[in-house]
Parts: C-alpha cells; sequence; structure tokens
C-alpha cells in the first residue's frame, strides 16, 4: 500500500517530530509511505479568512500533488477538514477539479481514523508511563467524527492510563486566525480549557491537532505551569524519538 | 436600514477587551454556562424515553421552516385573511421607523398613555422604548430580565435571558434604588424576595395600562393566532389586561398550521431552557368576543420585513428558519467570553453575527463574522439545522469579494499563496523561519512576544523547537 504523507505546515515548523512520529507509525504499520516533495499549504489560511480564489489556487495544487496515491494520511484533523469537507465544495462548480477533489477527499484520512479504521492491524507502539487527558479538536470531533478512534489507540499503549477532563470536546480558543486577530478573547477561552486540564491533573494533554496544541501549551506555560506536557497523539503513540 | 445607525457593532473589538477585563461580567457568564449547556444535554438526553428522536425531530423542523419560507407570501397572505376574520387589524412596516410609527399611531388612536410590554425582540430593532417615551407613552417592561435592564437602562445581552450578565449582587443593589429600599432591609441573593417586589410593583402598571405590546415566538397561518411562549406569567398579563394588544412580529415568523407549531415546540424549549415545555404557551387568537370575560377590545398585528425579505433566495436564506431558541449562543465560547452587548446590536452570539452584518449592512460589522473559532458548537445544537459558522464562513466570502478586508490582511494572503505555489523557495523560507524562532527563543526554547502576532503572545508562550524542520530531517533520512 503506497500512501502520501501530509505534513501541516505548523508540523514542519513549529513541532516537527509529529511529522517523524507519524512517518514510523505509518511504516511500522506496513505502509509504504512517501512525503510529496512539493507540499506546501492547504490553503486553510486562505479559505477561513474568506479568499475563495486563492484558497481553490492552493487546493488544485494540493490536489495533483496527492492524487495517485492509495490513501493520503493527515496528522492533523483540521486540515483532513479541509481536504475531505471543503475542497469538493470550493471545486463543485469546476466540471474538471470537482470529481477530482472528490476522488481525494474519499482517500483522505486523519492519521487516527486511518490507524483504527482503516488499517486496522496491531501497531508495534510505545510505552507511556503516566495519565493523560485528550483535548477533542472541533474541526476533527465535528467535522470528521473523531471520537473514539484516538482513545481506543492510546487505551492500547502500555503503562497509559486515560483521565476524562471536563469539557473535553470545548474549544481551546485556537480557531487559527481567530486567535491571532481576537487574542484576549482566545486567552479567556483556552484559560477554561487550562482550568479543567489542572482539575483532572493528568501528566499530559494530548490531541491530534498541532494548532491546538500549541495554544494550549502555550498559556499553560504562560500560566506557570511547567509540568504538565503537551504531545500529540502521533508523539504518544511512537514515542517521541527512536 | 434603520438598524444600521444605531448599531455598534463596529466596535466589537474594543468592546470585547472591555467585556474582557470586567471582572463582575465574567462571575455572571461563567455562573450561567453551565447551566444553559447541562439542561439542555439533560432535555435531549430524555428526548428518547419521551418517544421521540432528536434528529428527526430536527428534521421535521427544518422541514417545517423551509416549507414557510419557500412560499413566505402565500402563508403571510393566508395569516392575514385569517386574523381579519378573527377581528384583528393586520400592519406591514418596512424597517424599524415605520414600527414606530404604526405603534404609536395605535397608541394615539386608542388614546394611549401607558403600554406595557413582554418581550420582542424586533421593539429592540426598532429602538421602540425610546420612541414611545417620545410620543409621551410610557413603555413599561414586564419581564423580570427585561424589567432588570430597563430600570439599569441597557439593552438585552441574551435572547431569552436579557439580564444574564447581571449578577444577583447588581440586580438587588438596583431594585434597593428603584424601588426607594434600603440596601440592608434584606439579604442579597433572596430571590424569590426579588422577584416578589418586582411583581408587586408591576401589578399596577398590568392594571392601569391601556396598551399591550409583545413579540410572538410563531404566528399560525392557518388560525390567524400569535403563539407566546414564555416562563412567566406576564405575558398573559399583557396580553389579555389591556384593552390593546399589539403583536409585533418578522415576517419568517410563521408556521402553517397548529400541529407544525407543536412540533417545533419539542425542540424549542428544550434547545432554550431544557424545558420539556415552558411554563406558559398562549395562543392568542382575535379579540374580546361578547360572553368572554377577558382578552382585548382590539388586536393589532405588525408585521416587519426589517431587512429579512432581502435574504429570501439568497445564499442566507437558511438563517430566516431561526426560532430565536438562544442555543447557539449558550454554547458558544466566544459569546460566553463576552456577553451580548459586545456584539453591539440586537441579537449576540452566532445567530447575531450572522444577522448584525445582514440586517444593519455587511459594512457596518466587519468583525463579527470572524469573531468565531469555527469550532461549530452552535451548528451542532441549533435546533433548525443552521449552518452557522457556513453562513459567517459566506459573510467572510463577501467582504473579501466586495474589497472590504484591512489591505494588509489581503496582501498576506496573496504574499502566503503565492509563497505556497513555489515549493523550493517555501522550502527555503521556512527553514530560515526555523532559525528566525530558534534565535528568538529564551533558554527554555520558549518565545514570549511574537511580532508577527503580538495578540497571541500577549497571552502565551510559543515553545519552538531546536532541531531542523520536518521537510529537513525527511530529507537528511532520505539520504542517509
Ligand atoms: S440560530 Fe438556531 S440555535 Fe441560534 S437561536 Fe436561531 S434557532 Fe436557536
Amino acid at each position: 500500500m503506497r500512501l502520501a504523507l501530509y505534513v501541516t505546515c505548523l508540523v514542519d515548523l513549529i513541532r516537527p517530530s509529529v511529522g517523524m512520529a507519524s512517518l514510523r507509525l505509518l511504516e511500522a504499520a506496513g505502509c509504504e509511505v512517501i512525503v510529496p516533495e512539493s507540499q506546501t499549504c492547504c490553503g486553510q489560511p486562505a479559505w477561513s479568512a474568506g479568499n475563495r480564489p486563492l484558497a481553490a489556487e492552493l487546493a488544485k495544487k494540493a490536489i495533483s500533488e496527492l492524487e495517485g496515491y492509495d490513501y493520503v494520511v493527515i496528522p492533523s484533523g483540521s486540515c483532513t477538514d479541509q481536504v475531505r469537507n471543503i475542497y469538493p465544495q470550493l471545486l463543485a462548480d469546476d466540471p474538471v477539479w470537482a470529481p477530482r477533489a472528490q476522488q481525494l477527499a474519499a482517500r483522505t484520512f486523519e492519521l487516527t481514523t486511518f490507524l483504527a479504521d482503516v488499517l486496522r492491524v496491531e501497531l508495534p507502539l510505545a510505552d507511556f508511563a503516566g495519565s493523560v487527558t485528550y483535548h477533542d479538536s472541533c474541526k476533527g470531533l465535528r467535522g470528521l467524527g473523531i471520537k473514539r478512534q484516538p482513545r481506543e489507540l492510546l487505551l492500547k499503549v502500555r503503562g497509559l492510563t486515560l483521565d476524562e477532563m471536563a469539557d473535553c470536546e470545548e474549544c481551546c480558543g485556537f480557531g487559527g486566525a481567530f486567535s491571532v486577530k481576537f487574542g484576549d478573547i482566545s486567552t479567556q477561552i483556552v484559560d477554561r480549557k487550562c482550568e479543567s486540564i489542572a482539575k483532572v491533573g493528568a501528566d499530559a494533554v494530548v490531541g491530534g491537532d498541532l494548532g491546538c496544541l500549541i495554544n494550549i501549551e502555550g498559556r499553560l506555560r504562560r500560566r506557570g505551569d511547567e509540568t504538565t506536557r503537551v504531545l500529540h497523539i502521533a508523539e504518544v503513540l511512537a514515542g517521541e524519538e527512536s | 436600514m434603520a438598524g444600521a445607525k444605531h448599531s455598534q457593532a463596529m466596535f466589537f473589538q474594543a468592546r470585547a477587551g472591555e467585556k474582557i477585563r470586567n471582572k463582575v461580567l465574567q462571575k455572571a457568564l461563567q455562573k450561567a454556562k453551565p447551566l444553559f449547556v447541562g439542561k439542555r444535554a439533560k432535555a435531549m438526553a430524555a428526548l428518547p424515553e419521551d418517544g421521540f428522536e432528536f434528529e428527526a425531530l430536527r428534521s421535521a423542523c427544518v422541514d417545517i421552516r423551509n416549507r414557510v419560507l419557500g412560499d413566505l407570501d402565500v402563508w403571510l397572505e393566508l395569516f392575514e385573511e385569517k386574523a381579519k376574520a378573527t377581528g384583528a387589524e393586520v400592519l406591514w412596516a418596512r424597517d424599524g421607523d415605520e414600527i414606530c410609527d404604526l405603534v404609536i399611531d395605535v397608541a394615539r388612536r386608542h388614546g394611549v398613555t401607558k403600554a406595557t410590554k413582554s418581550k420582542s425582540m424586533l421593539s429592540e430593532e426598532a429602538h421602540l422604548n425610546e420612541a414611545l417615551a417620545a410620543a409621551g407613552i410610557r413603555p413599561v417592561e414586564t419581564d423580570l430580565g427585561e424589567y432588570i435592564i430597563q430600570l439599569a437602562g441597557e439593552t438585552p445581552s441574551h435572547i431569552i435571558a436579557p439580564a444574564v450578565h447581571k449578577t444577583i449582587e447588581e440586580v438587588e443593589a438596583l431594585f434597593a434604588e428603584e424601588h426607594g429600599r434600603p440596601l440592608e432591609t434584606r439579604t442579597s441573593a433572596d430571590i424569590p424576595a426579588m422577584t416578589r417586589e418586582a411583581r408587586e410593583v408591576l401589578r399596577q402598571h398590568f392594571l392601569s395600562a391601556d396598551m399591550g405590546i409583545t413579540g410572538a415566538n410563531f404566528l399560525i397561518a392557518e388560525t390567524g393566532s400569535a403563539a407566546l411562549v414564555t416562563n412567566e406569567g406576564n405575558g398573559r398579563m399583557v396580553t389579555t389586561l389591556p384593552r390593546v394588544h399589539v403583536v409585533v412580529t418578522g415576517i419568517e415568523k410563521i408556521v402553517p398550521t397548529l400541529d407544525d407549531f407543536a412540533t417545533l415546540m419539542r425542540l424549542l424549549p428544550r434547545s432554550a431552557t431544557g424545558q420539556t415545555i415552558s411554563n406558559y404557551v398562549s395562543l392568542l387568537t382575535g379579540t374580546k368576543q361578547p360572553g368572554d370575560s377577558d382578552g382585548p377590545e382590539k388586536t393589532v398585528f405588525i408585521l416587519v420585513d426589517n431587512g429579512r425579505a432581502n435574504l429570501l433566495g439568497s445564499a442566507y436564506q437558511e438563517m430566516l428558519r431561526c426560532i430565536r431558541c438562544g442555543a447557539c449562543m449558550n454554547h458558544c465560547p466566544v459569546y460566553f467570553s463576552l456577553g451580548g452587548h459586545a456584539y453591539g446590536w440586537v441579537y449576540p452570539g452566532p445567530m447575531g453575527s450572522v444577522l448584525t452584518p445582514l440586517y444593519t449592512g455587511i459594512e457596518n460589522a466587519l468583525d463579527l463574522p470572524h469573531a468565531s473559532t469555527g469550532c461549530n458548537q452552535c451548528g451542532t445544537v441549533c435546533p433548525v439545522r443552521i449552518p452557522l459558522p457556513g453562513l459567517m464562513h459566506r459573510l467572510r466570502e463577501e467582504q473579501v469579494e466586495r474589497g472590504l478586508r484591512p489591505l494588509g490582511e489581503s496582501f498576506a494572503l496573496k504574499a502566503w499563496a503565492w509563497l505556497a505555489g513555489k515549493p523550493r523557495l517555501y522550502r527555503w523560507v521556512v527553514r530560515r523561519a526555523s532559525r528566525y524562532l530558534n534565535w528568538l527563543a529564551d533558554d527554555s526554547g520558549r518565545i514570549r512576544i511574537l511580532g508577527m502576532a503580538p495578540g497571541w503572545t500577549a497571552g502565551r508562550d510559543l515553545s519552538v523547537p531546536a532541531g531542523k524542520t520536518f521537510h529537513e530531517q525527511y530529507a537528511a533520512r532520505k539520504r542517509a
């Protein structure tokens, strides 16, 4: 099985270990993983700002470089949502691109969904000593129905206990450009998340979207929490470095 | 449009900052949110036990609302015909000013000097209270929440809980002052005693008012009736005691039949307050007939457009399905960080972020469609499946199409898209950016101030990696 790993711009720049962990996981599962060299940005920033032409341009670029694989896997619910739900909508009126967008959408999966629902093989998972709490990111949860999959995978990790926090489905206040444009509102929202995390007292917060995780980690640290680790689920499943 | 001149929606950013720093407000909001969310969740969880399936009910409600919007003129004509047959008068208003003129005219014709009011958002759209007062007619709000904010000289901050932004202590102080009672005579937070006190004051008004003004949750075409859904008895007092009853409502509030109304009622109170049914549901039809013990001698319906007809057949038509349950704001993390006043006009929260630009002009509320994290909690709870984030997104697109976004923003997006179209250059720039972030970071690998995103780092530290970008690491691994 040949699959393309699409590494989001945030992972590339801010937390490359998430990409490397995803790569190791997929290879350990027996997939032939290719990282298409020309990949850049899925176009979500342009889309969410309301700039349809720019978003469409980048969607076409991504479609061209990602079609032709058995699957495309993305370690991010929000970028997966962009490919699966937005590309077909964005290019719906284009007779050439609409079918291509639909085909790509059908073959594109968020990492945990791919591992738990598509591959369904027993993975050699890393150990993890400690308790984690899982933050459900909005786009993955409400756009793609990701809820059971990450938990199923986490529970297979030896040594790990899962403690659910209150309001685990509540938004962390990131929202891409929202947290930059409306920094103080976003801070107010992420503060509530931090309080839920503090209350459950887990060793680590785990999630499937780097944007949310950077936001949560940034606020935890600024509030003076130096100990709660903030990890992408790929990092937990694959171990942080091998 | 009439609302535009009163809209403060352009000042969203500034107001938001002010609301976030207001500790008293934050306390009130933090208390209210879990109540709303918890009650709705419980009511929805109990639906299957009551023999209903949520998604099926939702679909039925969507169908009813779509059916009405598909042939709005037909249903309105039918309503007018039926209402007139019951002895009511039906008037039409294009905008807020016309609402005021019509209500004042009705008041003058019937020699009215005081009007009791039950909650009506349209009278907020029209600033009816100010207009009435200017015409020498005293408006008295009788919904407890509305009464409180009328005393405080404020506007509602929530469509079903207008005073949700106030703490009990604030209300207690307000009552003590307004009702002329020394503050120490009652311990604060004795809510039943406060309610009794308000009720005593309001009773005098109920008995002396000549006119009652209400909104309507629905208009029923089949019978020409107005349906009022409330939790306080004031709605009945306002509609049955005074000689004249004026109903001010939007043209989209119509439903075809009583059956349809019953279907919508299965979701409206559950979505709003988590109740199976509200304390009072009144169906008001026509005027007092010989032999009736109460009811108005004169009933007037004022059916208002104020921007609604424009949405028919547009990309925003779905917004007209709204049944004003408030669930979207009750579940919105942004709303509950700010309260409703930050939104600057009558309708707050996600529905307001769509309605305010549409009713007062897109150029008058540029921030509102962006004041959303896109979490889609609102769309998930909306009983009539309004795709609120999708509509906000459409508004963002329209801003871009009309050149209403700041130049800096458009330029940054274009530059980014251009760069993303050149993979080799993109790779080089990301590498440089990675080194730059690294250089900015302190010993613990954190950036405390980032010039590019000052708002973000005002409240957060950005942790950056010491190593190379993913694509560098991947290339090195391939070579090895
Ligand atoms: S948009 Fe939906 S959830 Fe919000 S008030 Fe209207 S009907 Fe209720």
